[in-house]
């Protein structure tokens, strides 16, 4: 009996921490493709970063091509 | 449900179809870009500054290999927001095969996701945009996704309660209620499009018909790897 409840519930969950692993990715990675204009390596960088904007500059052209805001 | 399984081919269809995008990309979409940076190049050496023809060259080379890896991480990362869906909506889908339901639901989520904001707001190219005005575009940008897609996303939740008989027409009068509101409500794009129009239009031909293609490259790919592996069913296999 308690087999069957097991089965039961293991296969109709999804689970947790794969969810959260791929919301994790999900906003790190649109953030620094779509957004950044200098904020991740300013914390490196400092002020500098925000005159450099290499993920800006290294994700230009899908920027403009995927439809986010660029320029 | 098998958690590895299921992350592994959730980012794997992301990284095909994103890398799928900026290959193709490179042949359908660059032309224009690098059109609209022609342009843009004239007019800053016609205000006088100066710029190396072959240190641009080769910065522009850098900048395509860019946008091949813009496309693995764009594909991973709505990927992963495909894969999520997927996993808790899979049994609400229509059709009888793992990759039928993948594709309805990329269906679903580009029109939310990507059409809709776009109709918005729409791709420009280079040689459009002001970089003063750019926080408050990628806000409205943002805006615009948010409201479509948890538009969306709480009608494809609601839609079991709704009364079976309305509930096809209900629903996306709903959500076409919704986004009118949020395109009357939200002001237009504050920059002024002065490219030349047959390059803009173009252009936005060309965006839209690639963004296309990789929704359907994610649906078909997520949808054949879970016809597969059957990461559902994995517990059940196991106990047995």
């Amino acid at each position: 009996m308690s087999f069957t409840d097991q089965i039961t519930r293991a296969a109709a969950g999804v689970p947790k921490i794969a969810v959260g692993v791929l919301l994790g990715i999900l906003v790190l990675g649109v953030f620094v493709m779509g957004f950044d204009q200098g904020q991740l390596f300013s914390v490196a960088q400092g002020e500098q970063a925000y005159e450099d904007m290499w993920m800006h500059e290294f994700y230009h052209d899908m920027r403009h091509a995927a439809g986010f805001a660029c320029h | 449900m098998k958690a590895l399984t299921f992350i592994a081919i959730t980012l794997l269809s992301g990284l095909v179809a994103g890398t799928v995008l900026g290959l193709v990309n490179q042949g359908v979409v660059e032309p224009y870009l690098s059109a609209a940076i022609d342009l843009e190049n004239q007019a800053a050496t016609a205000e006088g500054e100066i710029i190396n023809p072959s240190e641009f060259a080769t910065y522009r080379i850098w900048q395509r290999s860019g946008s091949i890896a813009a496309g693995a991480v764009l594909g991973m990362s709505l990927g992963a927001l495909f894969g999520i869906v997927f996993a808790y909506g899979r049994n609400a889908l229509p059709g009888s095969t793992n990759l039928q339901k993948a594709l309805a639901l990329a269906g679903i989520m580009w029109l939310a996701l990507y059409l809709v904001p776009a109709l918005k707001y729409p791709a420009n190219p280079p040689a459009v945009g002001d970089p003063e005005t750019i926080y408050l575009r990628q806000g409205l940008y943002i805006a615009i996704i948010a409201i479509s897609g948890f538009a969306a996303l709480a009608l494809g939740i609601a839609y079991k309660k709704m009364p079976v008989k309305s509930r096809r027409f209900l629903a996306p009068a709903i959500y076409t209620a919704t986004v009118a509101a949020a395109f009357f409500a939200l002001p237009a794009n504050p920059d002024a499009v002065n490219a030349p129009a047959d390059l803009v239009g173009a252009f936005r031909i060309a965006s839209g018909a690639t963004m296309t293609m990789f929704w359907l490259v994610l649906g078909t790919v997520l949808g054949a790897l879970w016809d597969r592996t059957k990461p559902h069913e994995a517990a059940r296999i196991k106990a047995l």
